[in-house]
């Protein structure tokens, strides 16, 4: 049988509390202080077991009534590969610099959501990433004494 | 009192507050008016730009972006029957059939003036209860807070519309965060795994902005067929021509309407983590119950547009009521001013009135003035936001993405904290996935810190644990969050769900 959401919810939970509980014991103590640092963290994380058991039971339990949801079309590709665009651009940003990392993302990922079918398109792409990425660095730099990056290999 | 307000309104009034306040505001009303972008994206948005600002001209701005944003919403719901944000859903009942039996223009400023008429009545709530709320919270000691924050954790629990356990681990994954980086007794590391970024803890914006832009956007992304421009019929100028009296007639003919409407708001707003989508549908339900003729509600009646427009900008009030007093957050957006007026070294709190005079009382003054600035603007370009809604996602998406790694970026110069960001994000998006309301992980994450230290420190002042339930305040709250509880299990016994996937905003 499939694990169900609430199932694989409660055992991301119980797992978590039962790592981080494991941890708490490493904490050192202080003999003047009656109440540890691992005081509080062991409270939540006993509470969040305890929960993280009630959601899996409670899910078994309700598992017989439970109606199957109706199926929705989800683009899951498309939230995966904007993720991953998300990465390289944080990756690329010390690098190449605010203004090239983000011209560069603005573009691509523009490109990803709806791909241009039109030469009007394309050009709004472009101005778009390139005001934004140049726009966005001038204001924070020059009104708002906000430094962004500058790129390690670029020097821009 | 008025004395302060009359000050806090000369400042306000000054070029270098009032700029900001009118940007924020127009930044608000187009913010609230695309659909898919919800105010709290639009405040996300526009907090890196207030980081070099004055705390003032920062908050002022903000509360622009929120009093606009709750107005601009109402344009779209009215015009082509899409709601701007959660908040105007029940503007749209009303406000779109009136619109299309020919009365586009008297839709639209009955929605305007209820909102302007609502705020201000929330505005008299905002500045007469603050100071009286926090100094009863004054009175509180370490018991009383501990029991509060437990009450207002265990309430957004109860209300979330998931299953009463997951609301409650929700919260607890918020507390959870808190707890990693030097406990606040001894300093001593926790949960750092050798990172020396982590020895200050997740810092707080970067965790609430990944969670929340994250978890709205990619949900977009993956819901969406198409990311190009909106409705066709959007981009069309509206005549929005209509007589002013007639219709600021038509709301004050209606004072029990009006004034119960902004109750509600006020109500919903001064209530922890519930937003102003509760307080609309709620209210636009109780106009209708309370209404000669119910049957009207629906086919384009003006009490429809009322209740819910005066509703939810009345729950701004009441959401910066929470935050001033107890440093508790209304909603989402106060979240996010909360952890921007933590950048600018300002604790909110019940010592926030007294400590920080000027500044709340040029809170009280942004927050009034921000409604005759949103109705100039929308008086000039109502007619124009409707094109606004033809800004396809594909471009509005990147550009928040951007905006998002510049304020995680701004706040310290570091790129740990973008990676903080990317992370949450990774886990907003994992949890509403996996079913988890967003709203208590947000607030045990705002009150985690909190409710351990006051936990602590009751301990370490007398280790007597009768003590949260023999003190009678202390006691009081902690029944109450006990029957919030109690109360949500009832409620779930009797309405038996299918599997829902939670609201991304609160």
């Amino acid at each position: 049988m499939r694990p169900t959401r609430d199932t694989v919810a409660g055992l991301l939970g119980l797992g978590l509390s039962i790592w981080l509980f494991a941890l708490t014991w490493g904490l050192p103590k202080s003999p003047f202080v009656p109440i540890g640092p691992d005081f509080y963290p062991r409270i939540v994380l006993a509470v969040t077991a305890i929960l993280s058991l009630a959601l899996i039971a409670g899910d078994r339990l309700a598992r017989r009534r439970r109606q199957p949801a109706a199926p929705v079309a989800r683009n899951y590709r498309l939230v995966a590969l904007t993720f991953l665009v998300f990465g390289v651009y944080v990756l690329a940003l010390p690098a190449l610099g605010f203004r090239l990392a983000t011209l560069l993302f603005l573009a691509g990922l523009q490109v990803l959501l709806e791909p241009p079918r039109s030469r009007g398109r394309w050009l709004t792409v472009a101005a778009v990433a390139i005001v934004a990425s140049f726009g966005i660095f001038a204001v924070f730099e020059h009104y708002l004494s906000v430094l962004l990056p500058r790129g390690a290999w670029t020097g821009f | 009192m008025f004395e302060l307000l009359a000050d806090g309104l000369l400042n306000v009034i000054q070029l270098k507050y009032l700029i900001p306040l009118a940007i924020g505001t127009l930044i608000g009303v187009v913010g609230g008016a695309l659909p898919g972008i919800t105010i709290t994206m639009t405040v996300i948005m526009v907090l890196p730009f207030t980081f070099g600002l004055e705390p003032l001209q920062g908050l002022a701005a903000m509360i622009g972006v929120y009093v606009g944003g709750e107005s601009g919403g109402l344009i779209t719901a009215t015009l082509i029957g899409i709601p701007g944000k959660p908040s105007s859903i029940s503007t749209t009942f009303d406000g779109f059939p009136m619109a299309r039996k020919g009365e586009p223009g008297r839709a639209v400023w009955l929605g305007i003036w209820a909102s302007f008429f609502g705020g201000l009545l929330g505005g008299v709530f905002l500045i007469g209860a603050t100071g009286w709320l926090a100094d009863i919270a004054l009175r509180f000691g370490p018991w009383e807070f501990f029991a509060l924050f437990i009450f207002a954790l265990s309430m957004v629990a109860g209300l979330t519309e998931e299953s009463l356990a997951k609301g409650l681990l929700a919260g607890a994954f918020g507390l959870i965060i808190t707890t990693f980086g030097s406990d606040p007794i001894m300093s001593v590391p926790r949960f750092t795994m050798g990172s020396q970024f982590l020895v200050g803890g997740f810092p707080f914006l970067p965790v609430l902005i990944g969670i929340f832009a994250f978890a709205q956007l990619m949900t977009d992304i993956e819901r969406a067929r198409s990311l190009a421009g909106s409705d066709a019929s959007a981009g069309q100028l509206v005549n929005l021509a209509v007589s002013q009296t007639r219709v600021v007639g038509e709301i004050l003919a209606r004072p029990f309407l009006l004034l119960w409407s902004t109750f509600i708001g006020i109500l919903i707003g001064v209530l922890p983590a519930i937003g102003g989508s509760a307080a609309s549908v709620m209210a636009y339900d109780q106009a209708k119950k309370l209404s000669r003729h119910p049957e009207r509600f629906g086919t384009g009646t003006p009490e429809g547009i009322i209740a819910s427009e005066a509703s939810n900008n009345a729950n701004v009030g009441g959401s910066l009521v929470t935050i001033m007093a107890f440093g508790i957050p209304g909603d989402a957006v106060t979240a996010v001013m909360l952890g921007a007026m933590t950048i600018h070294g300002i604790q909110s709190g019940p010592l926030f009135m007294s400590q920080e005079t000027t500044l709340a009382y040029g809170i009280f003054a942004a927050y009034l003035l921000a409604h005759p600035i949103m109705l100039a603007i929308m008086a000039v370009g109502a007619r124009w936001f409707l094109r606004i809604v033809t800004i396809p996602k594909s471009i509005l998406i990147p550009m928040v993405l951007v905006l998002c790694v510049v304020g995680a970026y701004a706040l310290n110069n570091t790129m740990d904290s973008v990676w903080v960001l990317g992370l949450f994000g990774l886990v907003g998006y994992g949890l509403v996935k996996l079913g988890f309301p967003l709203a208590p992980l947000i607030l045990g994450l705002i009150l985690g810190d909190q409710i351990e230290v006051n936990l602590v420190r009751a301990l370490m002042t007398d280790s007597d644990l009768w003590l949260f339930v023999t003190r009678p305040i202390s006691a009081f709250l902690l029944a109450l969050s006990v029957l919030s509880v109690v109360l949500a299990l009832w409620q779930r016994r009797r309405q038996r769900r299918g599997p829902t996937e939670p609201d991304v905003d609160f």
